[in-house]
């Protein structure tokens, strides 16, 4: 039941279809310089996966090796993917794109052609193959590895020609194509109308139907950038207090960097208010009058106001691209550590100990969050990058809600997508400098979060990595735009708006196109329903999830004038501050970096143990329910081998499967004939009581 | 305040539980224990109390403790007790300030500072005293001691009237004729190999058991020849016929004359073993190519630092370089080392179809080490609770491992500690945790093992050999004109544990090997089986005249203590087929009652996380960790239990009884990661600090005044 087992790693067995139900896919176009598929049935099976505007450049058959059973097949190169298809397999249309055997072109990390006298790497479109390969090795920038080898026995220039075909496509991929998504898929057109599974938050009662959720009742949506005029980064909507005008938030919001002021971010039903922005823009001379809406924004009502400097402790993006890339490296089935120094090169690539970083900075602002009464606000320069890291973790850490599967997927949504994290810039499928895998790094948190309460959640592991691995599929828009903005325009969202913000916009799609936009969480697309029931923990205890929150005063929400205590959180500690904004007399207060300090010897207390050394709310219990305080110690860390040692087949082997799924089995088919019987032996008829069950006598 | 605090002492003066035998030897009133050593101010007063059997400390914390974590409680040791065995370290001096300081580590068993005692100094209290009761606290647990001093004797001397001698578990203890020929039975070895009472009385060796087995051609009085050594006495044996022995090396001698004794004489041994029915028999050296003791015991010493860790300041600064520490202390590579050195020898015995000779000086370390990770891999009933502590009686305790000498017990001569036995627990313990279905016991089960070597009440781990166990009870026995004493052995847990505790030992995950139809015979069905899997190369079983003969010669030099060369080449072709075999089981879903492997690529070998992060408050993951999962599946046994029930009821027409065992697990709501070992620090009662403290604390001059400055105790 779960996925892989031993040996295999993500791969559903081969389906056999009817050939017929190929030939209803849209036609390819041959790529120039290929040789006509020998039977129309191939030439159709090989079509028949192809997404619109999606062009086969090249194809040989070949043998997927590495993996047990060794699949005989046909590798595939595309204008958007390098795809193995096996024999016999066929896509099937409501999954047009497969987690399998599918590898976007952006995600190929590099590229191995090996035959029996030599191994050279390929590179830049212009490195030449000076062999016939026997093999190929593409290593996924997602960890995973497609070994194919090559049949002898005519067909060697076949496996030439694509191995210069994946080449050249990989190289024009990254210089100018961007897919636009499937916008029109066979399913959304099928089912009509298609409803996103998870709210996208691009319209306001979204943020609305949130907002209540959360019970931010001080707050409201804003409508201000609704035409992306205040910040193009920005979402169209967003909460801010409830007194605050929209002038007040616009002007306020200039003083920003890049305007990204004051949002809330997350409601803590205890009554505090996370929020985040960006830095304050130093540059700008704001009046009296701006100061003071800023101030009350920050402020959000709240008595005692905490800024945390998001940068401090935390890597710098150039750091995460580094242990990233490292890890990357070291995690190559080749690599040439020994067994022995592992270890170390495990730690010389500093990706767990940014990890480490990550997860003791959100459990220290969730202990502030819930400890009292108070306004969080984080602060990053950008506001795009740990700022959504920390406020999710924070989040996931605090709120039973997050941690259902439904809840952390429109977390992500919130924090990451519509907050505008700029994924295409970060995970450098631009080629732009600035590269740097925040998202990944924050998968790799939820992970270790996963690893260490696996009651606690209500998605599994599998989930993650898919996740992890939909970040370079080139399928939906969900992570292929840097902000809401771009997606929108791609999407064809803002009709109204086209002539005046994108006037080069040249065909206004169907009216349903919004509904018919596709996001990442349309799992259907690339999984299939036996790999989507395994995105569910079965170690879950909703149990968790329903006495979440124990009350706790709300005092009022509108405190006048300015705030009693206002506190710098850094380096573990609080310090005192003068003045929320810096303009008054001193200059920007994030100036000072204080990264890789040693923290102060005072702070070896925990901050929970400081917090909840007061008498606390919550009696005898010295954690409020529902909070988890995750461990960040050196032992405790771990390396995601699931998602990271992929392309090791030693290591892939074994990871044997928690035992607790076939108890769940056992579980349900139990409480499904109790279910059955119960009704039966309803009050009226005891005298039927004595017959033997017919499902029960097969069951013994 | 203090004079508060004081007042709350006499309130709740806890009493000291005193085991049988047990003598209170001093004690101290009016101790703090710290909290956490960086701030001395926050602990608990209480009093300080060193008897003949421990260091415990009496506080007024106990009340806190009687919550459902503490169910887990140890009926011998408390939660603040050190037994003097445990004690490892000892620390005390008098720092800047007015305050006298403390402090005792446990042995592995509890590494950090649980027991970080503080004292205020007080008007009536001079050093003096203080001195005298650290200097005696030292003397008790530090200073040499004789065999016969132990704890072991005084309980046993005080309670033997009364203790009915308990069913061990059906634990086999190998200390009778028939429990090796039971065990010759359960794995078909008794064909070729016969048990012996040659020792009886231990007239042959005292090394020895009184009962072992050999081969069965084997004349018995060359047994005797060179007092045992150089006898190959088996171990085990698989159900494809073939044999793990063992046997201790000839001591080594320059004289020409008596080395071609010992030759001829291995060239006699080697005459009978090597005559068929008997496969071809492969040696493995353990004292050359192999680790070396004192290796083990300087990686475990680097590795245990790692731990002793006083604050979390430290820890942090620590945790940059948390993995390169851990590699240096190279513990872990010596892990994967005995588990590839059992893989090796499981190839032989299984793919190759050969006998496995281990060779080492005594036969008393490395080879109990490798010979019983052997069988735990490749014997599914040494999975069980009662095969696995069967096996340490087998291996461990008659095959005679010092473990007087080896845990130091008697703090004679620190040269001869080694942890071998931890060293095999570690190994055991990565293969529990990288296939928790295939094992009857849990880690916690081994976790308690590790610590019941330092509980002087068992008789188990606290002597060299089965003639020293025998002789000291046999003289006590002379000397009071009594019944011999009677000794508790470890596998009896109901001493340590209540059964409710006890059910933390058990594996719930574990499904019982599937009973075999009677008319099959269970040794042709397995083999069957496992050829039908392994379809591995049998072409070298075929012997070879010639490749025999060298294998001889080369095994002689080798004992001979004249290893002429090292052939590079076989041991390459070692390395090949070992991969070959390694991949090609992990290749295939295991099947937990069959052979079992480790992985032991470098991300694979882990560190036993519950023992050595237990007692690490900052360790801890309130409502997480492995326990999440276990309370979990706990929970959803019972459902699936209850509801077959009903079932069954159903079936059978009868009336609902609806029997409920509330577990340990079941009961409460969130349950530490560290469970069942550490409670909660946060109910600790600490001052409270003000609103303000953040800052309060920081103060540069306070902190300087705090610096601690340890002098030395041991010369005072």
């Amino acid at each position: 039941m779960w996925w892989g087992g031993r040996g295999q790693s993500f791969n559903i067995a081969p389906q056999k279809e009817e050939p017929e139900m190929g030939l209803s896919g849209p036609q390819s176009v041959q790529g120039s310089g290929m040789p006509e598929p020998r039977s129309p049935q191939l030439g159709s099976c090989l079509a028949s996966g192809c997404l619109p505007g999606e062009q086969i450049l090249a194809w040989a058959p070949g043998v997927r090796k590495g993996l047990e059973p060794e699949l005989p097949g046909t590798l595939i190169c595309t204008n958007l993917r390098v795809t193995f298809q096996p024999c016999g397999w066929q896509r099937r249309q409501e999954t047009p794109l497969s987690s399998d055997y599918d590898f976007a072109l952006v995600n190929i990390g590099q590229l191995e052609a090996v035959s029996s006298l030599s191994r050279v790497q390929l590179h830049r479109p212009g490195s030449l193959l000076k062999f016939i390969p026997e093999e190929i090795l593409i290593h996924g920038r997602d960890f995973r590895l497609l070994r194919v080898g090559f049949k002898a026995g005519g067909l060697e220039p076949q496996a030439f020609q694509v191995t210069m075909a994946i080449v050249q496509a990989r190289a024009q991929s990254s210089q100018t194509q961007q897919y636009s998504g499937i916008t029109l898929s066979k399913a959304g057109q099928s089912s009509g109308s298609r409803k996103s599974p998870i709210p996208l938050l691009e319209t306001p009662e979204d943020w609305e139907t949130e907002r209540k959720k959360q019970g931010a009742n001080g707050w409201r949506v804003s409508l201000v950038n609704e035409r992306f005029d205040v910040a193009t980064s920005l979402p169209r909507y967003f909460w801010v207090p409830n007194r605050t005008l929209d002038s007040e938030v616009r002007r306020a919001f200039g003083h920003f960097h890049q305007g990204r002021g004051p949002r809330l971010s997350w409601h803590h039903p205890g009554g505090s208010d996370l929020l985040r922005c960006g830095g304050f823009y130093t540059a700008s001379d704001p009046n009296k009058e701006d100061i003071r809406s800023v101030e009350s924004m920050l402020q959000a009502g709240h008595s005692d106001v905490v800024l945390v400097d998001t940068m401090d402790e935390l890597p710098s993006l150039a750091d995460v691209q580094l242990a990233h890339l490292r890890l990357r490296a070291l995690c190559l089935p080749d690599s040439s550590v020994s067994e022995d120094k592992w270890l170390s090169a495990l730690e010389g690539t500093r990706w767990l100990d940014y990890v480490r970083s990550c997860l003791r900075k959100a459990s220290d602002i969730s202990v502030l969050v819930t400890s009292r009464v108070r306004s969080v606000v984080l602060q990053e320069r950008g506001d795009r990058d740990f700022n959504g890291l920390l406020s999710s973790l924070v989040q996931l850490l605090s709120a039973p809600e997050a941690r259902t599967l439904l809840g952390f997927q429109s977390l992500v949504q919130r924090e990451w997508v519509a907050a505008g994290h700029p994924f295409l810039t970060r995970l450098g499928v631009t080629g732009v400098s600035e590269k740097a895998p925040v998202f990944l790094l924050f998968l790799d948190c939820v992970w270790q979060l996963l690893q260490q309460f696996p009651a606690e959640f209500e998605f599994s592991e599998f989930f993650l990595l898919a996740l992890h691995d939909s970040v370079r599929v080139p399928d939906t828009l969900t992570f292929l735009r840097d902000n809401p903005w771009e997606r929108g325009k791609q999407s064809g969202q803002f009709n109204s708006y086209t002539q005046v913000y994108t006037p080069g916009y040249s065909h206004p799609p169907a009216g349903n196109s919004i509904n018919s936009q596709l996001s990442v969480w349309d799992w259907d697309l690339r999984y299939s329903n036996e790999q989507i029931l395994q995105f569910h923990n079965p170690g879950y205890d909703p149990e968790h999830c329903q006495d979440s929150w124990l009350p706790r005063q709300q005092p009022s929400f509108m405190v006048r004038g300015p705030p009693s205590s206002v506190w710098l959180f850094s380096r573990g500690a609080l310090t005192a501050l003068n003045q929320l904004c810096p303009w008054r007399d001193s200059p920007c207060l994030l100036t000072v970096s204080s990264r890789w300090l040693p923290r102060p010897a005072i702070s070896s207390e925990s901050l929970a143990d400081q917090e909840w050394g007061l008498p606390s709310h919550w009696g005898a219990c010295p954690l409020p329910a529902g909070l988890l305080l995750p461990g960040y110690l050196g032992p405790q860390i771990r390396l995601w081998r699931r998602c990271y040692l992929r392309g090791r087949p030693e290591v892939q082997r074994g990871l044997s499967a928690p035992t607790i799924t076939g108890l769940q089995d056992e579980l349900s088919r139990l409480q499904e004939l109790i279910k059955k019987w119960t009704p039966r032996t309803s009050p009226g008829d005891c005298s039927q009581k004595g017959d033997p069950n017919p499902i029960l006598s097969q069951s013994h | 305040e203090i004079h508060t605090n004081e007042k709350e002492v006499a309130e709740k003066e806890v009493t000291l539980h005193l085991l049988p035998g047990e003598q209170l030897l001093c004690e101290a009133s009016t101790v703090l224990k710290c909290v956490q050593e960086d701030s001395c101010q926050r602990g608990i007063y209480g009093k300080l109390v060193c008897t003949d059997f421990k260091i415990a400390f009496l506080g007024d914390d106990e009340s806190a403790l009687e919550s459902d974590e503490t169910q887990f409680k140890n009926k011998i040791i408390g939660e603040n007790d050190i037994t003097l065995h445990c004690v490892d370290q000892i620390y005390g001096g008098r720092p800047k300030g007015q305050k006298w300081k403390f402090k005792a580590l446990r042995k592995p068993d509890r590494m950090v500072s649980l027991c970080l005692f503080d004292r205020e100094l007080l008007g009536q209290w001079g050093e003096k005293e203080i001195k005298l009761i650290v200097s005696g606290i030292i003397h008790h647990t530090l200073a040499p001691k004789r065999l016969k001093r132990l704890f072991l004797f005084s309980y046993a001397t005080a309670v033997h009237s009364n203790t009915p001698t308990n069913p061990q578990n059906h634990t086999v203890m190998f200390d009778t004729l028939e429990d090796w020929c039971w065990e010759l039975e359960r794995t078909k070895g008794s064909m070729k190999y016969k048990a012996v009472s040659v020792n009886e009385g231990y007239k042959v060796c005292e090394r020895l058991p009184a009962y072992f087995v050999v081969p069965a051609p084997l004349p018995e009085e060359s047994v005797s020849r060179f007092q045992g050594h150089g006898i190959p006495i088996w171990c085990w044996s698989y159900h494809n016929g073939c044999a793990l022995l063992k046997m201790s090396a000839l001591p080594k001698e320059q004289d020409d004359g008596i080395l071609q004794t010992h030759k001829n004489f291995l060239d006699g041994i080697y005459r009978v073993i090597h005559r068929p029915p008997y496969e071809i028999v492969k040696t493995e050296d353990l004292s050359s190519n192999f680790l070396s003791l004192p290796d083990i015991q300087t990686a475990y010493s680097k590795f245990k630092q790692l731990f002793l860790i006083d604050n979390s300041t430290e820890f942090w600064d620590t945790d940059i370089k948390w993995f390169s520490l851990l590699e240096s202390s190279s513990w872990l590579d010596i892990i994967r080392r005995c588990l590839k050195k059992a893989i090796e020898v499981i190839e032989c015995l299984d793919a190759q179809n050969t006998n496995v000779l281990l060779v080492e000086e005594n036969a008393s370390d490395l080879c109990c080490l490798v010979s019983s990770l052997v069988q735990v891999m490749m014997d599914p009933h040494c999975r069980t609770r009662a095969g696995f502590q069967s096996l340490v009686q087998k291996e461990w305790i008659a095959g005679g491992h010092c473990f007087l000498d080896r845990c130091n017990h008697l703090r004679q001569s620190d040269k001869e500690e080694v942890p071998v036995f931890l060293l095999f627990l570690d190994c055991v313990w990565q293969l529990v945790h990288q296939h928790p279905p295939a094992f009857e016991f849990t880690e916690t089960y081994l976790t308690v093992l590790s610590d019941s070597l330092y509980i002087p009440i068992f008789s188990t781990f606290f002597f060299n050999s089965p003639h020293q166990k025998e002789m000291n009870l046999g003289r006590e026995g002379q000397d009071a004109h009594s019944t011999p004493l009677h000794l508790l052995t470890v596998w009896d847990w109901s001493v340590q544990f209540e059964s409710r505790a006890q059910a933390l030992l058990q594996n719930p995950l574990y499904v019982e090997k599937p009973k075999l139809d009677k008319g099959q015979r269970k040794g042709t069905h397995l083999k069957h089986q496992r050829q039908l899997s392994l379809p591995l190369t049998q072409s070298k079983s075929s012997p070879k005249r010639g490749f025999f003969r060298e294998e001889t010669d080369h095994l002689i030099k080798n004992l001979l203590g004249k290893r002429i060369s090292k052939l590079i080449n076989y041991s390459d072709e070692l390395q090949d087929s070992f991969r070959e075999f390694y991949d090609s089981w992990h290749s295939k879903p295991a099947d937990y009652h069959g052979l079992l492997l480790p992985h032991i690529e470098g991300p694979e070998i882990r560190v036993w996380a519950q023992r050595y992060l237990r007692w690490i408050p900052e360790a801890q993951i309130l409502g997480g960790g492995a326990v999440a999962m276990t309370s979990r599946l706990v929970g959803m046994m019972e459902e699936v239990r209850s509801l077959q029930e009903k079932i069954n009821e159903r079936h059978h027409h009868q009336t609902a009884l609806p029997a409920e065992a509330p577990s340990l697990l079941r009961s409460s709501a969130r349950l530490s990661s560290l469970f069942p070992f550490a409670l909660l620090q946060r109910h600790s009662s600490k001052p409270v600090l003000p609103t303000s403290g953040w800052k309060a604390l920081g103060d540069e001059e306070d902190l300087a005044r705090r610096e601690d400055e340890f002098v030395d105790l041991g010369e005072v």
